[in-house]
């Protein structure tokens, strides 16, 4: 499927079970999410956490709901579900789409500006040095008897001087290579929608409508 | 006075992505704190208030961004671009990440708004610290059903991710900008 | 074809405060067409600057041409639209890490086809040709963050061969190349030279293996306001005196059999990317002594330094007083073992230089003795009146001193140094280098030095390992 429609599916439908409380639905959604996530052939630690991580929220909203409402084990359930189909959904569109080819859409369907593509691209293509920039902080504050925590501003703000650093020079290296905003380029891969995208997108929406409005599952 | 002008330039997008980016490897740091609290406090009910006692650390780029960066739009796009790198790092809230940033963005950018985008100061701050709160209250009474929560529990959970929301948006975020612009590298190097 | 020429060029980046010091003044040279240059000149010296210039990157990404202009042939270079000026003129720059705007190798390539809107259709042969031209066709579909520093640099200039740039400059592009990527890189810039009359200038402050290559050598003074180029007997001398620093007759001694090892290293085995740097099976630095660590770029020092200090896995065992580093807590092993960034910058973590050196003292192990003589080491490093200053935007050599001094400052048993001496004129090399050894003495300190810069260095250390082919050896030749 087309990668900007299919973020645009993922979403909308994060959406709408955000104010509709059908849990069979969301069960369903989860499901058809973890059949596609299958399809990718993931690794197993990879999936084995995609059913742990959001383990702890979902629990705990189901609890509060059980115990510091009136709403009872109906509402509950939602939650529970809701949580789990909001990961699978995306999960299902961010396992089988990689960064440059959404970027790619997002420039050639979506008309985003290149320089948004681009910019986000080259910055999250940084993203191993970003890790390793980190440990190199908080290092140099052991290293000078200061413990860096999330609280720490000195953290944050020698984050945001490497970035000023880096930005400089990805920028200039960018334009070396020839970018320019706003002027014209050619595509080497064309990402074309087709007929199929647009009807996979209106279809799920209206199969969606359906199941959360037609069926009366509640 | 310096002049900041709106249009977002290359150099700019790619420091705002990387300062989202650096924000959300630490709170990949922070990820654990958050579920260790959360088991701890869901037998008795409050799972919940973990999310509200961190919520300043998930909501700092924005107003970071829009002091930074002075521009209409920033906090939002700062936001924005953070969860969707969280998302794709593999985030606890799937695909609703991306709505979680765009409100979240919105929220903090009202702050800058209702000033006219003209004051960048302890007063604007402060006033996204407070569109923040209340903006991502009621998305999380809806998405996360705090809609259903007796009175006193959600008054509670309330005030708590005020003052959450007011020391990591707005304190921390104040200490990091004034020890930028102590350096004046970012008038000097980004115009 | 086209010559690059500098007419009465003045360039300033504006402080805070409005003022306009100039980093390059009044400068004027003629880089001939079809030519090999290099480029040389202090640390610090504005190389760097003046290339980005010539490149058009400035003043659109800082400072201000404050007089004079640079034009490649008969145009303006700030009269090239942006979008023409890649076929023009191209550049490699110093850091192989922030300079690709996507994942993998082949896809960088076309985006920069793309963005010179080369017809989809014509793409694939030129980028076919290019990853050929500098034989590097089997990384096509690597991803770029997996590459070593010298294939970077490789892709770096595949790229601008596939631009068919015709001006190709190089800012200091061998940092972190490994010496046979840097053969290849110079020996194919060569070919392009002769085989398609391209115009090359390189800038580097190192002169070695440049001799075979070069037809004009140009020389940018400390203060940036003179340039001149070099006549052939006197650029000669110059690259002759630079590989004698005359440090070939001196020697050390190797370690003795009573020395007391600290760190010891068993089969440890370092990578990066999917290359192996380093394969020992046994070496040991030695405690209170003073050892020198060489080798060429990119072969892993740096690398070996950063394992030392928790911030880069390795295989096998390395061992500080007999314990796992990577079993001690990062506090603790940090609290013991200091790392001397090659990148000053890295190492601050407040505003001002007060500051700094208030946080070293708080925290050191030993506050007298540091407290006693804090004034007389920063009237020596010529600190002293730099008090209130920004750390940020010291120039590079005072960065470098009030880095290694508020590191000795805390007095850690093992310090270990990436390159100190790089940016620092004679005098304050001297100066660092009798401070490092008076603390080292008086506070029991063993340090571990990488260094290219090796004059006088027979004065403060007292071994030296060289890395080679993968391998760790102590030699007694400082050369």
């Amino acid at each position: 499927m087309n990668p900007s429609l299919k973020f645009l599916l993922a979403v909308l439908i994060a959406l709408e079970i955000s104010f509709t409380s059908v849990w069979t639905v969301n069960l369903a959604l989860a499901l058809m999410g973890l059949v596609i996530i299958l399809f990718s052939r993931p690794k197993l630690k990879r999936l084995v956490l995609l059913f742990f991580v959001p383990l702890i929220p979902a629990i705990a909203l189901a609890v509060a709901i059980l115990l510091q409402s009136n709403a009872g084990m109906h509402f509950a359930l939602v939650l529970f579900t809701r949580i789990y189909a909001y990961v699978f959904v995306g999960s299902a569109a961010t396992l089988t789409t990689s960064i440059s080819d959404l970027v790619m859409s997002l420039e050639q369907n979506a008309h985003v500006p290149s320089k948004f593509a681009y910019g986000f691209l080259g910055a999250f293509n940084l993203l191993p040095k970003i890790v390793s920039e980190v440990n190199i902080i908080r290092a140099a504050g052991n290293m000078r008897g200061q413990a860096l925590h999330f609280w720490s501003p000195q953290l944050y703000f020698k984050a945001i001087l490497a970035s000023l650093d880096w930005s400089e020079n990805l920028a200039e290296a960018i334009t070396s290579h020839g970018f320019s905003e706003g002027a014209p380029r050619t595509y080497f891969k064309q990402i074309r929608v087709r007929w199929w995208d647009w009807l996979i997108l209106f279809g799920s929406l209206a199969a969606l409508q359906f199941v959360l409005f037609g069926l009366h599952l509640q | 006075m310096m002049k900041y002008s709106n249009a977002w330039h290359l150099r700019d997008i790619i420091l705002l992505t990387l300062i989202a980016i650096f924000f959300g490897v630490i709170y990949w740091v922070v990820g654990p704190v958050y579920n260790i609290l959360t088991v701890a406090l869901t037998p008795v009910g409050l799972g919940p208030a973990a999310n509200d006692i961190l919520m300043g650390v998930w909501v700092m780029a924005g107003p970071l961004a829009g002091y930074l960066f002075k521009k209409i739009g920033s906090a939002t796009l700062g936001e924005f671009l953070g969860a969707v790198v969280e998302m794709f790092l593999g985030g606890q809230w799937g695909a609703s990440t991306m709505i979680s940033g765009v409100v979240q963005g919105i929220a903090s950018e009202l702050g800058f708004a209702f000033t006219g985008y003209k004051r960048y100061d302890w007063f604007s701050l402060n006033l996204s610290v407070l569109t923040t709160t209340i903006v991502t209250f009621g998305w999380d009474m809806i998405r996360n059903g705090y809609a259903q929560y007796h009175v006193g529990l959600l008054i509670a959970l309330f005030v708590i991710r005020l003052v959450s929301t007011w020391i990591f948006a707005g304190v921390l975020v104040k200490a990091i900008v004034k020890l930028l612009d102590r350096t004046h590298l970012m008038e000097t190097r980004t115009r | 074809m086209a010559t690059i020429s500098v007419k009465n060029l003045s360039f300033s980046y504006p402080t805070e405060d409005g003022q306009k010091p100039l980093t390059l003044t009044n400068l004027s040279a003629t880089f001939p067409s079809g030519g090999f240059s290099l480029l040389t000149g202090p640390s610090g010296s504005g190389k760097s600057t003046l290339m980005k210039i010539i490149s058009g990157l400035y003043p659109k990404f800082g400072g201000l041409v404050t007089a004079g202009e640079v034009r490649l042939g008969d145009q303006k270079i700030s009269e090239i639209p942006e979008q023409d000026r890649g076929q023009l003129v191209a550049m490699m720059f110093q850091n192989p890490n922030q300079q690709f705007a996507m994942d993998t190798v082949e896809r960088e390539l076309i985006f920069a086809l793309e963005n010179q809107c080369v017809p989809p259709a014509e793409m694939m042969p030129r980028v076919d040709r290019a990853l050929d031209y500098v034989e590097i066709s089997q990384l096509r579909h690597r991803q770029l963050n997996s590459l070593s520093g010298g294939e970077k640099q490789k892709v770096a200039l595949a790229v601008i061969i596939a631009m068919k740039a015709d001006t190709i400059l190089l800012d200091e592009p061998f940092a972190s190349v490994d010496p046979i990527a840097r053969q290849l890189l110079l020996s194919k810039l060569a070919k392009l030279q002769h085989d398609e009359h391209k115009t090359i200038l390189i800038s580097d402050h190192d002169l070695e293996d440049y001799d075979q290559y070069i037809d004009h050598l140009f020389v940018l003074n400390g203060t940036g306001d003179s340039l001149k180029l070099l006549d052939k007997d006197a650029a000669e001398r110059k690259m002759a005196n630079f590989k004698r620093q005359d440090t070939s007759k001196q020697y050390l001694s190797l370690p003795a059999q009573t020395d007391h090892s600290i760190i010891e290293a068993h089969d440890l085995n370092l990578t990066a990317g999917t290359s192996t740097l380093l394969n020992q099976p046994n070496v040991s630095f030695f405690q209170h002594h003073i050892t020198l660590l060489t080798g060429a770029n990119g072969t892993g020092k740096s690398t070996l330094l950063l394992a030392i200090s928790k911030l880069h896995p390795y295989q096998g065992t390395l061992l500080l007083n007999q314990k796992e580093i990577a079993k001690i807590r990062n506090k603790q092993l940090l609290q013991e073992v200091v790392l001397v960034f090659q990148d000053a910058d890295q190492q601050f973590l407040n505003v001002t230089v007060t500051e700094e050196l208030a946080l070293s003292l708080k925290n050191s192990h030993t506050p007298e003795y540091f407290e006693k003589r804090l004034p007389d080491f920063l009237k020596q490093l010529q600190l002293a009146d730099l008090q209130d200053h920004v750390v940020y935007t010291l120039s590079g050599g005072q960065k470098k001193k009030l880095q290694i001094l508020e590191m000795l400052i805390m007095a850690t048993p093992v310090m270990l140094f990436d390159e100190p001496f790089t940016g620092l004129d004679f005098s304050s090399l001297q100066t660092v280098m009798a401070i490092m050894k008076q603390v080292a003495q008086d506070c029991q300190q063993t340090m571990v030095i990488v260094s290219h810069q090796l004059f006088g260095l027979d004065a403060l250390v007292d071994y030296h390992v060289k890395l080679e082919n993968k391998h760790l050896q102590y030699v007694e030749g400082l050369a």
